[in-house]
């Protein structure tokens, strides 16, 4: 069932339109991938998604109903540019979050501290925000986006500036938080978490959708007649060869479109009688990079 | 506007400021700055007048000379040391190269000036005073009344009249001012309603600048370290800005409300003893409307001042974009101040009705002078209908401002932003 409908959304800043007529839509108790490339248009989606920008077209849908300001008390935001008052004591802060949710009292309390304990930061409680490390503080940042219990959760670009420790707690939330039937929608420019982490995907690119439906699915239909390689050497000998559709250079890997499905064992034998040294041959595989790169026409920049 | 949201907003500014050691100094030093200031003003006028001064004084006529120092030296000034006068006699054609002798002395500040009073001072009674510091007011306070009355006494002299005739001709005319209130009452006017004026105009321009000062920053902050998109997250931007707004405006009447206590004891208890001419004359119903009035001001120049933190994502920039509002607070202040010369000019009555002076302006002049009830209402229509456009206007800008980061707008922009839906 579909928890959250986008369509049409459109955004314009002074006559540039940043987000054109995307829709896409979100079922429950996965975890919904929004791919793009720095600027493609992946924040101001959410922002529209959260009614914290007013889209120009098009509307958000709940559980089938239009989002309204009592939307975000079930929503958990977690924006790519994070913070928190400095000033404020731990604990304070992660209930003040939390009630502006609508969340207070004893039980929103006892799962404040619930959490703190879980991340090695009971001790921390009473400290003032700024006196915690960096990565303290993403933390307290991470608690504060899951604190009011929301049914949605959203977080813009989670991996970006995480330490590696940081990055598996927030896969662990973001795991835990499915098994618990929450919806999780992420997005990244990077294809690898997306391609571990989601059920479905959206691709957006320059402020349109170019892709959107099940991962699983996306891959099958763009993995035929594909081959995947890594190799050492010179392909130049399979240009013009008539059983081949396309070579496209993804920098790691190299993606072999095959005219005939059954041609693989063939393609091998090819490469190897030309001395390619090959470390993968992967056969009806293709990777999320691989495939936005065919989208998108473009390599997408790595940060 | 008003919800759940709002209020815990509202709660935590109150709980951040409250309870903070800058909001507690601030209530305890202000009425300390206050007093301090009155205080320097009288020290230095003080100590204008102890300054020992050593004069000269020059006539062509021995009568003049032999009066003059005569008077002086019945002065309290000559007597505790701080005049010294020596007279020579000089003719007038003379009295060029005399003045050329001396000016190394007046420049060397060996003396602290010359008096030259001719013989035609009789009929003109204009006296000449050469020193590097023309404008000692503090000095002619003590020489003047002295020359006036030995001028006085040689022009009478051989007129045959009486010393009470004389002493009457010599004196000043003196107005005392008294106030006819319209329920037909008469008082006599002292200081203590001019002193209470400064004092109100001076508190009003201050908070206003501080709190909208720290409102704005708090904004700045809230940009630039990121928290407010993740309290957009949870809030609408308006709701964001009431809160931040009526929380400054909360702690701000309160810490007003401390600061005014004094004077409200003072006027409606015996407990403190002040001369009657330094008591001002005030109800504690125009205590109450100045509050109303300081809320609806706080309001309005808080909501600017959060509007100018939400364009800018940087305190200098921010401070750069201040200036306008600075003007729109220090223009009613200086208007206030000069009210003192008259309450009832017409750019006094202009400026107590007129969007954003009136807040300033109008508690100052109802010090002064009985304002009809008319234009107290007026005042206050007019400024509840600019503070819920300012409010409106505001809006929109900062739901727009809060979230965009990086080059500085032109002002150009920030106007197209009130066309945007957001």
């Amino acid at each position: 069932m579909n928890v959250l409908e986008v369509k049409n959304l459109t955004k314009r800043f002074n006559g540039i339109t940043a987000v054109d007529k995307a829709s896409f839509s979100v079922t429950e108790g996965s975890v919904f991938g929004l791919i793009g490339r720095n600027g493609a248009g992946k924040t101001t989606t959410i922002r529209m998604m959260l009614n914290i920008y007013f889209p120009d077209e098009g509307e958000v849908l709940f559980k089938g109903a239009k989002i309204e300001q009592d939307f975000k008390d079930s929503v958990g935001y977690l924006p790519e540019e994070r913070g928190l008052y400095k000033k404020m004591k731990v604990i304070d802060m992660l209930l003040f979050l939390a009630e502006l949710k609508g969340k207070r009292g004893s039980e929103v309390n006892k799962s404040a501290l619930q959490y703190l304990e879980r991340f090695d930061l009971a001790d921390r409680k009473n400290s003032k925000v700024e006196d915690l490390s960096k990565g303290n503080q993403q933390k307290i940042q991470f608690i504060s986006t899951v604190l009011h219990d929301p049914d949605l959760l959203i977080f813009d670009e989670p991996f970006s500036g995480l330490d590696p420790i940081n990055t598996n707690l927030l896969k662990e939330i973001i795991l835990e938080m499915k098994n618990k039937s929450k919806v999780v929608i992420f997005s990244t420019h990077l294809m690898e978490f997306a391609e571990k982490m989601c059920d479905s995907i959206a691709m957006i690119d320059k402020g349109k959708i170019i892709l959107n439906g099940k991962l699983s699915e996306i891959k099958e239909k763009y993995a035929i007649k594909n081959v995947s390689l890594n190799y050492q050497g010179s392909l130049s000998f399979l240009n013009n060869n008539p059983m081949i559709e396309s070579i496209e250079d993804f920098g790691n890997t190299t993606g072999i479109k095959l005219k005939n499905e059954n041609s693989d064992q063939e393609l091998l034998k090819l490469l190897m009688a030309n001395n390619i040294s090959i470390k993968k041959f992967n056969v009806d595989e293709i990777s999320l990079h691989e495939i936005f790169i065919l989208l998108a026409g473009k390599e997408i920049e790595n940060v | 506007m008003f919800n759940k949201r709002t209020l815990a907003i509202i709660k935590r500014e109150l709980k951040m400021k409250l309870f903070s050691k800058s909001f507690i100094l601030m209530t305890l030093l202000v009425p300390l700055f206050m007093i301090g200031i009155f205080s320097i003003q009288y020290f230095v006028q003080s100590m204008a007048g102890e300054q020992r001064s050593d004069l000269i004084i020059i006539s062509d006529s021995d009568e003049i000379l032999n009066k003059v120092q005569n008077e002086i030296f019945q002065t309290s000034a000559f007597k505790s040391g701080d005049l010294i006068t020596r007279t020579e006699k000089t003719e007038l054609s003379d009295f060029t190269s005399k003045l050329n002798e001396i000016k190394p002395d007046i420049i060397a500040q060996r003396i602290t000036g010359v008096v030259f009073i001719p013989s035609s001072s009789l009929q003109s009674k204009g006296v000449e005073y050469y020193s590097s510091n023309p404008n000692n007011s503090s000095l002619f306070y003590k020489i003047k009344p002295s020359i006036n009355k030995a001028l006085v006494e040689i022009y009478f002299a051989g007129k045959l009249l009486t010393e009470d005739e004389i002493k009457f001709a010599r004196k000043d005319v003196e107005i005392n001012g008294f106030r006819v209130s319209s329920d037909e009452k008469v008082a006599e006017e002292g200081y203590g309603n001019r002193i209470a004026m400064v004092l109100f105009s001076f508190l009003l321009y201050m908070a206003l600048i501080f709190s909208g000062s720290m409102t704005m920053n708090a904004v700045v902050e809230e940009k630039s370290n990121k928290i407010v998109e993740v309290l957009l997250s949870s809030a609408s931007s308006t709701e964001l800005m009431a809160g931040k707004i009526l929380g400054t405006v909360i702690v701000e009447v309160l810490q007003m409300a401390i600061w005014l206590s004094p004077i409200v004891l003072l006027i409606s208890t015996s407990w403190f003893f002040i001369p009657p001419e330094f008591m001002p004359q005030m109800s504690f119903g125009f205590i109450l409307y100045f509050l109303f009035n300081y809320t609806l001001a706080l309001i309005t120049y808080v909501a600017l001042y959060a509007t100018v933190g939400a364009i800018f994502d940087n305190p200098q920039d921010a401070q750069s974009g201040v200036w306008p509002l600075l003007m729109l607070i220090m223009i009613p202040f200086f208007i206030a101040l000069g009210m003192e010369a008259n309450a009832q000019s017409s750019l006094a009555q202009i400026a107590s009705l007129f969007p954003f002076s009136s807040l300033i302006v109008m508690p100052a002049r109802m010090i002064l002078v009985e304002v009809p009830l008319w234009q107290i209402l007026l005042s206050c229509a007019i400024n509840i209908i600019v503070l819920i456009g300012i409010f409106k206007l505001a809006g929109k800008i900062y739901r727009i401002g809060i979230l965009l980061t990086g080059k500085k707008p032109k002002w150009s922009e920030v106007f197209g932003w009130l066309k945007m839906s957001s």
